[in-house]
């Protein structure tokens, strides 16, 4: 039994009967209606789930599968976009895209480079700036601009 | 025929016009380029830059953007191996491991020569077979389009990697988010829980730029700090040319012309467009191949099979627009617009009331065709060098613009927070070894499988047998039992010589 394939297939049979629940609560008609189709789609799901399932079963296991990488770094990123699309509208583009880039850079550098605090500064205000400049005032697209907005609109 | 082209010719070498096109190319290709900047931003963020304008250069710009977004693509697919739209997406199969062995300028030399022959060739079917193809596609009804979408459902299987079940279940899973919004034929909201934002389901600009770009950001970001692994491979080999021989080009010409059929075809065919064109080209370039095993691995043929049929879309999702005024895809269907803005309503009458305005749009294509032969190369070196810039530093500043492509939709932070959700599922299929292609095939195609599935029904009175009876939609449909019988025998007989097993890796699986 190799447990990854496992609990990608358990995973893939949850999706199939979490879809099958929410199309519980959709009215129904009489005859093909707006249910018709999400139902085919989720028992295919789960029995696609269930195929996967026996054969991850059927399988041995494999002594050096593939370990986690940095789930450290992974995780501060997505916290980093999270924060990042949520300070958007408060902040405004400008400023919370500068502050997310410089966080970024940081996260992402590599360990055996060095971390050039004021470079990076530099590049993630001049970064933020040309491109909210280039599409507010190039493209007409308002990008919200926060706190800045008497100035930049 | 050709005085009208002559005379297109003319109005398109104005110094305005051309000027407009030159700009318009190398725009297009900037957008292209760019994860989650599209074609259909391009286009959309130009539109008002044409008011002003006659419909002559109006119209000239937005094809200008066109053709340089289809083809701009290819650089992103290459370089990052994230597919700047979603009609490069077969060719990260190939130029992206192309790119790591070091063979990068040859993947994109290969790739802005081959889109720009599937563009000419497209031009040229434009142009000759247009009205016919387009009579045909126009007699088919809901049965048909049913059958076609199942037909290219299908196909997953064939798309997959290693196991069948997870291929179809990202297709089954794509076509399932696709349900999400306001349904067809009695408008029931369906999974919107109460949110405005949801009726219209999911953007396909959103799903694409999250389970491609963001997806690739996620998963730089766990490799990001070892050692080295920050930056790609700057060091590459001289380019000479656009890095290929005339013996390679000539090899090649065999594929270019099948994949030119399959994207001419497919892409006059309303909903499926160059999206699905140059992953169907790649496979039947990988069936038809010589050496099948080295695709995946890096290989010209299919960098050569997926640029030439995704160009080969352009004039291909053309012929029904200009002609019944049917738009084939999302771009076409923008252009739609543009060109109603200017006072011309495309359909069968264009080509008697407005003759000249439609041969300047054919000379239009035709120029920024060579126009975009032209930029990409001399930019290639350009788009080399952006291999210096190092991954942490290029990739935050791609999720910015993905964000702005996503927020440039409907100036709602919403469609910010649906490529972040799309980029955490596109992460988990990564490491769930589940490929991505298939499950946004099933997203494009699903809305009209649902809607022609249930037209159709109410056509034969909820009779079935209406799909299997009409031909058409009955041989569609043989066709797909038979794609999938044909995997289950491959598969079957892999199971009993697994050493032969070849894979064809997809959408960034491990």
């Amino acid at each position: 039994m190799r447990l990854k394939d496992t609990l990608v297939a358990l995973a893939m049979t949850g999706a199939g009967l979490g879809y099958l629940g929410m199309i519980a609560g959709l009215p129904v008609r009489d005859g093909v209606d707006a249910t018709t189709v999400p139902t085919i789609l989720a028992w295919m799901m789960i029995g696609l789930g269930l195929i996967e399932l026996a054969g991850a079963l059927r399988r041995p296991g494999e002594p050096g599968e593939k370990g986690v990488g940095n789930m450290v770094t992974v995780a501060l990123t997505l916290a980093l976009i999270a924060g990042y699309v949520a300070a958007l509208r408060p902040l405004g583009f400008p400023i919370a895209t500068a502050i997310y880039l410089f966080l970024q850079f940081l996260v992402l550098t590599p360990r055996d480079g060095g971390r050039p605090f004021a470079r990076y500064a530099g590049l993630a205000v001049m970064a933020a700036g040309v491109i909210f400049a280039t599409f507010r005032y190039g493209f007409d697209l308002l990008l919200p601009a926060g706190p800045l907005v008497a100035w930049l609109n | 025929m050709f005085d009208l082209l002559l005379q297109g010719f003319g109005n398109v070498f104005s110094l305005q016009i051309f000027m407009l096109i030159t700009v318009g190319v190398a725009v297009g290709i900037v957008f292209g380029a760019v994860p989650g900047l599209t074609a259909v931003m391009a286009i959309a963020l130009c539109l008002p830059m044409t008011y002003g304008l006659g419909p002559a250069a109006g119209i000239s710009l937005l094809i200008a953007l066109f053709v340089g977004a289809t083809s701009g693509g290819l650089i992103s697919a290459i370089l990052l191996k994230i597919p700047g739209t979603p009609s490069s997406i077969a060719t990260t199969f190939d130029g992206g491991p192309m790119m790591e062995k070091g063979e990068g300028a040859k993947a994109l030399g290969v790739g802005i020569v081959f889109s720009f022959i599937g563009t000419i060739i497209s031009i040229g079917a434009l142009m000759f077979i247009a009205p016919t193809l387009a009579r045909v596609a126009l007699s088919f009804g809901p049965h048909e389009y049913f059958a076609i979408a199942v037909f290219s459902l299908t196909l997953i299987a064939t798309l997959s990697s290693g196991s069948m079940a997870k291929g179809i279940f990202a297709g089954v899973l794509g076509f399932a988010v696709s349900t999400v919004g306001i349904a067809p034929v009695d408008a029931t909201a369906r999974f919107t829980f109460g949110q405005v934002e949801l009726n219209a389901g999911f953007n396909i600009l959103t799903v694409l730029v999250g389970m491609f770009a963001v997806a690739e950001i996620i998963k730089v970001a766990e490799t990001a700090r070892n050692p080295l692994a920050g930056s790609t491979k700057a060091a590459m080999v001289r380019i000479k040319g656009f890095g290929f021989s005339m013996a390679e080009f000539l090899g090649q010409i065999p594929n270019a012309l099948r994949s030119a059929f399959l994207g001419v075809s497919i892409g006059i065919l309303p909903g499926i467009g160059a999206g699905t064109s140059n992953i169907i080209s790649y496979i039947v370039a990988k069936k038809r191949s010589k050496t099948p095993e080295q695709f995946g691995k890096g290989t010209i043929e299919g960098v050569v099979a997926s640029e030439t049929a995704n160009n080969a879309g352009i004039g291909g999702a053309m012929i029904p627009l200009l002609t019944l005024g049917i738009p084939g895809d999302a771009v076409t269907a923008i252009l739609l617009g543009g060109l109603m803005i200017h006072g011309i309503q495309p359909g069968p009458m264009l080509f008697l009331t407005q003759g000249p305005l439609v041969y300047t749009i054919f000379a239009a294509l035709i120029v920024s065709a060579f126009m975009m032969l032209l930029l990409e190369f001399w930019g290639l070196r350009i788009f080399i060098r952006l291999l210096a810039i190092p991954k942490h530093i290029l990739l935050p500043v791609i999720l910015v613009l993905c964000a702005v492509g996503a927020f440039g939709l409907a100036s709602r932070v919403f469609d910010i927070w649906t490529i972040l959700g799309f980029g955490v599922l596109g992460y988990a299929f990564v490491k769930a070894g589940i490929p991505t292609a298939p499950f946004i095939i099933g997203f494009i195609l699903g809305p009209m499988a649902e809607t022609s599935f249930r037209r159709g029904l109410q056509l034969s009175r909820g009779d079935y047998m209406g799909f299997v009876t009409n031909p058409i939609a009955g041989t569609f449909l043989a066709l797909a039992v038979i794609s999938i019988a044909w995997q289950l025998w491959g598969e079957w007989r892999n199971a009993r010589r697994p050493a032969a097993a070849g894979s064809l890796r997809l959408g960034g699986e491990e």
